[in-house]
């Protein structure tokens, strides 16, 4: 067996390893995208809710987070009114229920954007596993070549 | 690409044509009331002889009214749709001043105009898009055009922010030009990023360029440098300058910047960034390009992007074509950006 075995190239292996790294580096700005847009994700969820609860409540009071973990009591006076940055930094002043609307729509839009990063990200995993198992197979050559 | 908008200006497209069909059909309006669409036709009437008077006949009359009656579109009436279609511009990322240029000109085009009755109504609309879209988006840029009619080397200087792709897309270029029949040869002047210089060296080998390196932590203005050398001694026809990714905020990278463009004189300074950033993208090509300066852009992950807003803005907003986009993982997916083509899977029915 040992015979058929062809010898090693560390050139070879350095390149692979090489690879290896460059794609480590593009997976973690891919999995880096997808925590922002699950983030952006989970903060339109909670925009909505809040919305939603602001419509649902008689005297419009809400609790307001100030930072620091601090909240307050707010009375919201119009809470049909909801200034929304739509996008290319232009904020517009929409009814309550459009907002939502629009909020819904981007968390739809979000997740489409997720959909592909992660098949993306998917990819590049399974390219880094074959690399990762032609090193291996590269690694074992060389230590058998050693102890012969 | 750019799914989400084109979806977005299809909805708008036929809002703005709905409007104009309710002109069209509306009681009292610029036509001749509820009678049907006819279609234009530029036929003389069968029974007219080439010798009659010039005067009308009752024949001409009628076709005059039917046929060739005109439709005139006040603001009043495409109003709320250019509303529609400027909130759905901007949503999409469209920066504000490229979507009042867009709606601007589709106004312009739509408004006062007189129109044949028959024309196709979508027709109409899409035409104002197409040349609002096109004005905004620029003429593109052929690299090859100019690296033909350029002394060589063609010395381009690649400049952006970190983490948006640039050493890659330094990558793809070189193969791209590869395949066009032009000698390259990159220049590794990221020397600040740690594995920056093995990333691009390994990208260099697998697709068989020359490269220039030096050990990292060195003078990327003498890399840069000896790579232009070694282009010129070797009649190569292109050198790639590849960059560490900076903010324009950051003075002493930007001056090390100024520094690489005394030395190594490029005849094309590109700014790189992510199509997925939007308009973020735009307002760091602007600060760019005040900053050092830039003579075209690239946005990458463009196949990621379903808005396509900083792909339509940044020709306008900072006045430099968009010259490539990156669409995925490998080295042949980039392509050069043609302003007809974009626009044509923007409002095509496919």
């Amino acid at each position: 067996m040992a015979d058929t075995m062809q010898p090693i190239d560390q050139r070879e292996l350095m390149t692979l390893q090489h690879y290896l790294k460059e794609y480590g580096q593009q997976a973690e700005i891919f999995v880096s995208q997808l925590e922002m847009l699950e983030n952006g994700r989970m903060e339109a969820l909670a925009a909505i809710e809040a919305l939603e609860g602001m419509m649902a409540t008689e005297d419009g009071v809400v609790l307001l987070q100030i930072g620091g973990g601090a909240s307050v009591r707010a009375k919201v006076l119009e809470p049909d009114k909801v200034m929304l940055a739509i996008g290319a930094e232009v904020v517009v002043e929409r009814p309550n229920k459009d907002a939502i609307g629009f909020l819904k729509e981007r968390i739809m839009e979000m997740e489409a954007s997720q959909k592909k990063v992660a098949e993306t990200l998917d990819r590049l995993r399974s390219q880094m596993n074959e690399i990762n198992k032609r090193l291996e197979a590269g690694y074992q050559q060389s230590m058998a070549a050693g102890e012969e | 690409m750019f799914g989400g908008l084109k979806a977005k200006l299809h909805a708008a497209r036929s809002r703005l044509g709905s409007s104009i069909q309710t002109v069209i059909t509306a009681p009292g309006s610029s036509g001749t009331g509820t009678a049907p669409q006819v279609p234009v036709s530029q036929k003389e009437s069968p029974n007219q002889s080439p010798s009659a008077p010039a005067s009308p006949s009752i024949v001409n009359k009628v076709k005059v009214l039917l046929i060739e009656r005109e439709l005139i579109v006040s603001e009043t009436d495409v109003a709320d749709a250019l509303s529609e279609l400027e909130l759905t511009l901007l949503e999409s990322d469209v920066a504000l001043t490229a979507t009042d240029a867009i709606i601007a000109h589709v106004k312009k085009i739509l408004v006062g105009k007189h129109r044949k009755i028959g024309e196709s109504v979508d027709s109409l609309v899409v035409g104002a898009l197409r040349a609002a879209l096109l004005e905004v988006l620029g003429n593109g840029f052929n690299l090859l055009d100019y690296i033909r009619t350029h002394p060589r080397p063609v010395k381009i200087l690649f400049t952006g922010v970190n983490g948006t792709g640039k050493t890659t897309t330094v990558a793809k270029i070189g193969s791209y030009l590869r395949k066009q029949g032009f000698s390259v040869v990159i220049g590794a002047g990221d020397t600040y990023r740690a594995g920056a210089i093995e990333q691009i060296g390994v990208h260099a080998e697998r697709l068989g360029i020359k490269i220039i390196q030096h050990p990292e932590g060195g003078d990327p203005s003498a890399v840069l440098f000896d790579t232009v050398q070694y282009a010129a001694s070797h009649k190569i026809d292109v050198v790639l300058a590849d960059t560490a990714g900076r903010f324009h905020t950051k003075a002493n990278l930007m001056s090390q910047l100024d520094k690489i463009k005394r030395v190594m004189k490029p005849d094309l300074v590109v700014y790189v960034d992510e199509a997925v950033a939007g308009n973020d993208a735009v307002i760091r090509a602007f600060e760019f390009d005040k900053t050092i300066g830039a003579d075209a852009v690239i946005l990458t992950k463009a196949d990621m992007d379903s808005r396509g807003g900083a792909a339509i803005s940044i020709a306008h907003t900072i006045g430099k074509p968009l010259m490539f986009i990156g669409t995925g993982q490998s080295y042949d997916d980039i392509a050069p950006f043609e302003p007809a083509q974009v626009v044509e899977e923007l409002l095509g029915d496919s």
